[in-house]
């Protein structure tokens, strides 16, 4: 059992920056647009097809199919911002409208995705390469060190971004609080259309990434999807950090039980892990957001 | 010959035309004849005070012949749609529409209930399917292995919705909005992947079936359809009973009293909005618990693509389609997405890419789905009317017609129609040699144009009317205008004094003329 620790920690580490990518999209998207992106899956679909695509036609290079896959996702991020966003968001109960306008965009792209490209999984090349990395006795495979140290990259990127830039400061601005923003002279559109096009951006990575593992296919989306809410749920809506504290909370979980208890027992542990946090913190681990939104 | 009424038109074989203008905002009630001693009559259900029909007694004000106006028409659009689903079965034996049907039905029951919760409640719960499936997994599983009859699928049903409910309702106290439909989904998806993997239910093949079933065998195929059909059609119409019962009663009143982000408001008023919630939670769970075991016994089984986000969206688009917070929207709603779905079974996965967009644009253009149309459609054209209103130049004190159906005295509209031609007559009268002979003769004999002039002003309202207020006589005067009110005094028009009577006149004269110009 102790045996398994090394294990458990490395694929532990590759789920956080997985789950870490997918739930900082969603914290983000709900926080300063206030909309709950349930189409967040339909874009980490899209984009592994998009990579697929490059991979079959543009070149297998381990940059042009992440790229692709990068690429793919912010376009569909752009995509759902034109038709969930922007015709919505000054209407009357914008929340709720939103969040079924990207659910039924997640059924339709969704079904289109499976029209068009057919039922049956694609696989993506290996991005990594196949030579495992040895450190005594632990054996890292090339996927998993890729994922973490990729993941990290962007997601420091996109920190940094998010700190350091113009833009970054609109889009804290517009988290803090919306209306405010707007009157110090903020474009809403504009700044909501940056913020879907990069956790778009993030979507694709974790995509490409995910499908290392895993493979691409229409309904690929839904499984990310719904980790990605729970753990940005789990994190608190909106807080950052609670997300990347929660994305490891819940990838140990995940790594631990696979490992340990087996793969069925997963998703159970998980819930049995954020339920914990819920009760104990009802809006999250950083959430305190929700009150300062109001 | 006898007086005729130049506004009618006649037409030489039939007589006079009445014109039915449709100007304003009246709107139609359909009306019934009535008899004078029953202005006050009402049918209502035995032993309560609910009336079946929401009705009016009244006179009409043109012939004053007694009325029934009917305030509300839904009940007559049920009884006639119900009626339909009632006889639609026996106009048929394809048995592509029977099947459809009766999966019509059970959805349209299982979003009935989902209604007490999404619409009533305003609690966005997605793991309805989830108790549905838990339900129907519960009966199947105990009527295939202990060969346990069909009805007992729905006490057992209903009492494993009851594990559910109150699992479910736990959270939805403490939680709130968004935390809670995530946590909801996450239940359904945990459900799914349960019972896809687990042996006992059916991971090999793909479900649980051959259990016990309602449907009698000895009947032919049709007669099967129907039957199977004519059982969901029940189930139906307990589930609309149970939303009425839970709706329009104490507790719906309480939970719609009680929205989300509103429940401080209710608490201060006395509302304990955590106990209606755990109410309806169990309430509705229990129902969907019932109404699961009542599927594994219509379907002989159940199948893990109950927990599916497919068919979850599915239902959800059934909802949002027809609009939530309406019976009328969870059955029109299933019709439209079930006829999609089976309707045009040919197009494949396009039909569900259908579904999709039909919900899309519903969510993107109307506020509350198939039914909000109709107030969102009033609200709109009230909108535009007003900004037509607005910008309205040239008005002049005639009634608009807006407005003149909110006149109840016809007299002042054509009385502000005339005024308003007369003044605009007047103003082509007012010339320079008109003012000058005013000024040189106040007081008459005028010329016709000056003395029309002044005839009209003479005729004028005592509101706000000039009058020459006399300070000293012989030396000073001033102009005022009178309040039309008794008791008010007349107030000062302006810091002019005048010498003499004639310039005062004058004055008021010209003040007039200025008015009528502006107007």
């Amino acid at each position: 059992m102790i045996a398994d620790l090394p294990y458990v920690i490395v694929s532990a580490l590759a789920l956080w920056a997985i789950y870490g990518l997918l739930a900082i999209g969603i914290s983000i998207v709900w926080s300063s647009l206030g909309m709950i992106n349930m189409a967040h899956g339909f874009t980490f679909a899209v984009a592994g097809y998009g990579a697929w695509l490059a991979a079959q036609y543009v070149s297998d290079a381990g940059v042009v199919v992440l790229g692709a896959g990068i690429l793919t996702g912010a376009v569909s991020g752009a995509l759902i911002y034109a038709v969930a966003f922007l015709p919505l968001h000054d209407k009357p109960n914008f929340i709720v409208r939103s969040l079924i306008a990207t659910l039924a965009i997640s059924l339709l792209g969704t079904q289109a995705l499976q029209w068009l490209f057919g039922p049956r999984v694609k696989s993506l090349p290996r991005v990594f390469g196949n030579t495992p990395l040895e450190l005594g006795e632990i054996v890292i495979t090339a996927d998993k060190l890729g994922a973490v140290l990729s993941s990290t990259l962007l997601l420091g990127l996109v920190l940094l971004w998010m700190t350091r830039s113009r833009r970054g400061l609109e889009i804290r601005a517009m988290m803090q609080n919306p209306e405010g923003a707007a009157l110090v002279g903020i474009g809403l559109r504009r700044t909501a259309m940056s913020v879907m096009a990069v956790t778009g951006a993030l979507a694709g990575l974790a995509s490409v990434l995910l499908s290392q593992t895993f493979f691409v296919s229409p309904g690929a989306g839904l499984q990310p999807l719904v980790k990605g809410l729970i753990v940005a749920l789990c994190g608190g809506l909106g807080s950052i950090p609670g997300a990347l504290l929660a994305a490891g909370l819940v990838g140990i979980t995940e790594a631990a039980t696979a490992t340990w208890l087996g793969g069925q027992y997963v998703l159970m542990t998980q819930f049995g892990v954020i339920i914990g946090v819920l009760l104990i913190r009802p809006r999250g681990i950083g959430g305190l957001l929700d009150e300062t939104r109001e | 010959m006898s007086w005729r009424n130049p506004q009618l038109r006649r037409d030489p074989a039939k007589g006079p035309v009445h014109p039915h203008l449709p100007v304003g905002r009246r709107r139609w009630w359909p009306r019934l004849r009535a008899h004078g001693g029953n202005t006050w009559r009402r049918m209502r259900y035995p032993l309560t005070r609910r009336h079946v029909l929401w009705t009016r007694g009244e006179y009409n004000p043109r012939n004053l012949a007694a009325e029934v106006r009917i305030l509300d028409k839904r009940p007559l659009w049920w009884m006639a749609g119900l009626a339909f689903l009632a006889i639609a079965p026996l106009l048929t034996d394809d048995g592509t529409i029977l099947s459809a049907a009766s999966i019509f039905a059970i959805y349209a029951a299982i979003n009935l209930v989902w209604m007490l919760v999404i619409g009533t409640a305003g609690i966005t719960s997605l793991a309805t399917l989830a108790i549905v499936g838990a339900g129907a997994y519960g009966g199947a599983y105990l009527s295939i292995t202990y060969d346990w009859p069909w009805w007992s699928m729905l006490p057992v049903g209903g009492a494993i919705g009851l594990v559910f409910g109150v699992i479910v309702a736990l959270p939805a106290i403490r939680l709130e909005g968004f935390y809670y439909a995530l946590l909801t989904l996450g239940l359904a998806e945990l459900c799914r992947v349960y019972v896809v993997q687990s042996r006992v239910f059916g991971s090999a093949t793909g479900g649980m079936y051959g259990a016990a079933t309602h449907i009698p065998d000895d009947l032919s195929d049709t007669g099967q359809l129907r039957f199977a059909y004519y059982a969901a059609f029940a189930l139906m119409l307990c589930a609309l009973a149970l939303y009425r019962w839970v709706d329009g009663q104490r507790l719906g009143r309480l939970l719609r009293a009680a929205p989300e982000k509103n429940e401080a408001f209710a608490e201060a008023v006395g509302i304990d909005y955590r106990r209606a919630r755990i109410q309806v939670f169990i309430i509705s769970s229990v129902a969907l618990g019932v109404i699961g075991g009542f599927y594994a016994s219509h379907f002989k089984g159940a199948s893990p693509s109950l927990f599916s986000m497919d068919s979850l969206l599915l239902m959800l688009a059934m909802i949002v389609i027809g609009g939530i917070g309406k019976a009328e929207g969870a059955v029109v709603g299933t019709l439209i997405v079930v006829a999609i779905d089976k309707v045009f079974i040919d197009l494949g996965a396009l039909r569900l890419i259908l579904i999709g967009a039909v919900m899309l644009v519903s969510v993107l253009t109307t506020r509350a789905g198939l039914f909000g149309i109709q107030a969102q459609f009033r609200a709109w054209r009230e909108k535009k009317k007003s900004e037509r209103r607005a910008r309205r130049q040239e008005k002049g004190g005639e009634v608009v017609p807006e407005e003149a159906t909110e006149i109840a005295d016809k007299q002042a509209i054509y009385h502000r129609r005339f005024d308003k031609q007369m003044r605009d007559f007047l103003k082509t009268l007012v010339t320079d040699e008109v003012v000058e002979e005013h000024r040189l003769k106040p007081l008459g004999q005028h010329s016709e144009a000056l003395s029309r002039l002044t005839n009209y002003f003479r005729r004028g309202p005592m509101a706000d009317k000039y009058a020459v207020f006399t300070i000293v006589p012989m030396r000073e005067y001033r102009v005022v205008a009178l309040s039309g009110q008794r008791g008010v005094p007349p107030r000062l028009v302006n810091d002019r004094t005048y010498h003499s009577l004639g310039d005062a006149y004058h004055a008021v004269f010209l003040l007039r003329i200025n008015d009528l110009l502006e107007s």
